[in-house]
């Protein structure tokens, strides 16, 4: 919000009056309200070391805030990056150009669990293998915004996007009157068209039937799940709910079986096809690849879509877009140390008191390492993890995240915050206008993860 | 629509039913607590529990039954499938689910329902604090039915009441039967000032006291009550009312007319049979024999409907 120590910028203006004139009364209600509503429609979410059985994720008042012309340029770079992704995994399940020109090493991509052997030589529908994008992005200056990592998988967060924006309209409908905010509702109509428009070749119906797939109740996601299908007006099933018979995917409903053409799965690779899979899970389909590798089904984004957004494969996306687009990168990367190298391990093991470190499988800000943060004993724990699996890291410097406004206390104070915009590619590609902004509340926190004390706030991008 | 959205709704209702019927159950005890006790009833608080079908549980968990643990057996119990708790949990789960197939209105109603008792859950009671109870569930049911009057006429709007009226069949008639055999174990009392009493009490645990005046005139009799509960059409607690209702919305679907027809062929009998049967006749004849084999007939309904639309 502000351009140097007391400077405002100029499109936080309208903010900081709406704040000046919000006394603590206002804000202890708008927050206790903003939670009972959040509470009431079920938006919560269970984390790993689970005490309370449902929480919800403090929510913050203060928007932030893209103008038009600082989103233009994320969006070009999000879009091309996506797309890079895209021709990564068509290339990689087929051809292998990128490993024919020495670009990426064959053996970090074929050795991978996250690269599916039974998908090489199938192309899904228009070549799309991941339709729904989030990619992680932060500011640590003016201009300088950076990719922290890619979701090609199944990203989550956009019902939050969508319910903090409802809520801050609700709350405030003033903000909205006085301030030029780019709608986002119709991001579900947007996701369905893209799911539409991804129908497999078998499919003769001008409007496919899309299912969304969940892992049922007691996923963390769930509420975004069942979100998104009521928005989309599509079913949200269970693997139980559907049957493979013939060549075809079925759902069970109370007139008999109905075809499915399109399943926007929201569950991991391994539980899709106990056949294909993992033979031992229970909520899996039996034969639902065999259907999809024959065009009967769409499954979105494909199975073995996950070794695009492998944290050893992101350290060549900037190669990739040069490689298939012919295009220069407009958003960076992170530098990142892939401590599988050996000459990078020891920079990383010499270093590791300036180094943020991570787990190549981990997530949720779970098993990492923020050297300038840890403890000798912590850091020298990392040094032992790193000698015995150096396969198993990669290592980042400490980004100085861009701080927000934030109510603490009823005080404004700043508190670092990243941003996850969500990228959908089907017939054509587009980037939500906003995004889910994660806020560390903990003063001096690095981590804006939900499981470790994290915030969200209402993205607004400006209209033109 | 899914399977199994259709059977998530059905139970919804059954749910929200239950709550009621259980909290309601307890008012009764509340107020017969406060009559005399004469010697050859038995005690109130026994009668409510077996009403609610709850009496061996509760006898495996406690040794002497005492309003307070009666109260809290079947309230907040979790170990107690019916309790009111259990029933809005359950309610909950299964809304969490098919959220996205009825209203924002009835999930909003089913899950502050459930924000509320878990609140409520924690709270100290006091015996006197049981009317609020029973009328906070009573609220909160009301609040879900009234949400359900906005849906879309469809075949969710259509199960979820074929488990309304599912549950309130069974609820009635176990209510009824119990009243007669539970309550009243010496038939010398039968017709006596105090069955009189508690047959007025089984009425306001229907809500259906003030309706019953309306009526009937003259002294409130048990043949007069039993009428009202089984054969009345106008009450929309009676056996037939019920009956009625579970018909009209099993034909009101529009999925698998066949499988509609086979079902309907089965109630078919058990509802012309009620809509002309004379409350003598049935009397005569026995009402718990009446209601044994009307209880077992919507339980068989309730597994064809289970078997033809939810596997």
């Amino acid at each position: 919000m502000y351009q140097s120590e007391s400077v405002i910028r100029n499109h936080y203006n309208n903010i900081n009056d709406w704040l000046d004139q919000m006394t603590s009364k206002v804000i202890l209600e708008k927050n206790a309200e903003a939670e009972t509503h959040f509470r009431n429609i079920g938006i919560t979410f269970s984390t790993n070391n689970e005490t309370a059985r449902e929480r919800i994720i403090p929510f913050d008042l203060i928007p932030r805030i893209f103008t038009y012309t600082e989103w233009l340029r994320l969006e070009r770079g999000v879009i091309q990056r996506a797309k890079a992704l895209n021709a990564f995994l068509a290339d990689i399940y087929n051809q292998g150009e990128i490993i024919k020109a020495n670009i990426i090493p064959k053996e970090i991509i074929y050795k991978k669990k996250s690269f599916e052997p039974s998908m090489f030589g199938f192309s899904p529908p228009r070549d799309i293998y991941s339709p729904i994008i989030g990619i992680d992005l932060v500011r640590t200056g003016p201009n300088d915004y950076f990719v922290l990592e890619d979701n090609c998988r199944t990203p989550s967060g956009v019902s939050y996007m969508l319910e903090n924006r409802e809520i801050m309209m609700r709350m405030f409908p003033d903000l909205f009157h006085n301030n030029r905010v780019t709608p986002i509702d119709d991001y579900p109509t947007r996701l369905l068209q893209t799911l539409m428009s991804l129908a497999p070749i078998k499919c003769e119906n001008p409007e496919p039937v899309c299912v969304l797939l969940t892992p049922g109740p007691l996923n963390s996601a769930y509420y975004e799940h069942s979100f998104l299908s009521d928005q989309m007006g599509i079913e949200m099933v269970e693997s139980t709910d559907l049957f493979v018979e013939g060549k075809y995917l079925y759902m069970k409903t109370v007139d008999g079986p109905k075809r499915v053409d399109v399943v926007y799965r929201r569950i991991d690779d391994d539980f899709l096809d106990p056949l294909c899979f993992n033979p031992q899970s229970v909520i899996g389909i039996p034969g639902i690849m065999d259907v999809y590798r024959t065009g009967g089904v769409n499954i979105c984004s494909a199975p073995g879509a996950g070794i695009a957004d492998d944290k050893a494969i992101y350290i060549y996306v900037p190669e990739m877009i040069k490689f298939y687009l012919g295009e220069q990168p407009i958003l960076d990367n992170v530098e990142t140390w892939n401590c599988e190298k050996e000459q990078e391990l020891k920079y990383v093991l010499d270093n590791i008191n300036e180094l943020v470190v991570k787990e190549v499988d981990g997530s949720g800000g779970y098993g990492m390492l923020i050297g300038p943060k840890s403890s000798k004993s912590s850091i020298d724990e990392f040094k032992t993890k790193l000698s015995t699996n150096p396969k198993g890291y990669i290592a980042q410097p400490l980004l100085d995240l861009s701080f927000s406004p934030t109510l603490i206390k009823n005080q404004v104070e700043g508190r670092r915050v990243d941003l996850r915009p969500f990228c959908l590619i089907g017939e054509q590609a587009q980037l939500s206008s906003g995004g889910l902004t994660r806020v560390a509340m903990n003063e001096g926190s690095f981590v804006v993860n939900s499981s470790q004390g994290g915030g969200v706030k209402d993205t607004w991008v400006l209209a033109e | 629509m899914l399977s199994r959205t259709a059977e998530y709704l059905y139970w919804i209702s059954r749910y929200m039913e239950r709550a009621e019927t259980t909290a309601r159950l307890l008012d009764v005890g509340y107020r017969m607590s406060l009559f005399p006790n004469p010697s050859g009833y038995n005690n109130e608080w026994e009668s409510v529990l077996s009403a609610a079908g709850a009496i061996e549980g509760y006898k495996n968990k406690y040794d002497t039954i005492e309003q307070k643990n009666v109260e809290d057996y079947l309230f907040f119990d979790e170990s107690n499938p019916s309790s009111v708790y259990n029933c809005i949990l359950n309610a909950r789960n299964n809304a969490l689910v098919v959220r996205t197939s009825f209203t924002p209105e009835s999930w909003l109603a089913i899950n502050k329902t459930y924000q509320e008792i878990q609140k409520l859950k924690e709270k100290k009671f006091t015996k006197s604090d049981l009317p609020d109870l029973t009328e906070w569930t009573i609220e909160q049911v009301n609040l879900f039915r009234g949400s359900l009057s906005s849906l879309l006429r469809n075949d969710g709007y259509n199960f979820l009441f074929l488990g309304l009226f599912i549950e309130r069949a069974d609820n009635s008639a176990r209510l009824l039967d119990v009243k007669y055999f539970v309550l009243l174990p010496k038939p010398q009392y039968v017709g006596g000032n105090i069955d009189n009493m508690q047959w007025s009490i089984l009425l306001r645990s229907l809500s259906s006291f003030r309706a019953f005046r309306w009526a009937y005139d003259g002294n409130i009799t048990a043949t007069k009550i039993a009428d009202f509960l089984v054969l009345n059409n106008n009450c929309p607690r009676s056996l037939s009312f019920c009956i009625q209702n579970i018909v009209k919305h099993l034909t009101n679907l529009t999925c698998s007319p066949e499988k509609v027809g086979r079902i309907y062929n089965n109630l078919k009998d058990l509802n012309t049979k009620i809509q002309e049967e004379k409350i003598e006749t049935i009397v005569e004849y026995g009402l718990h024999q009446f209601v044994t084999q009307f209880i077992r007939k919507i339980s068989s309904v309730d597994n064809e409907i289970h078997k033809e639309f939810f596997n």
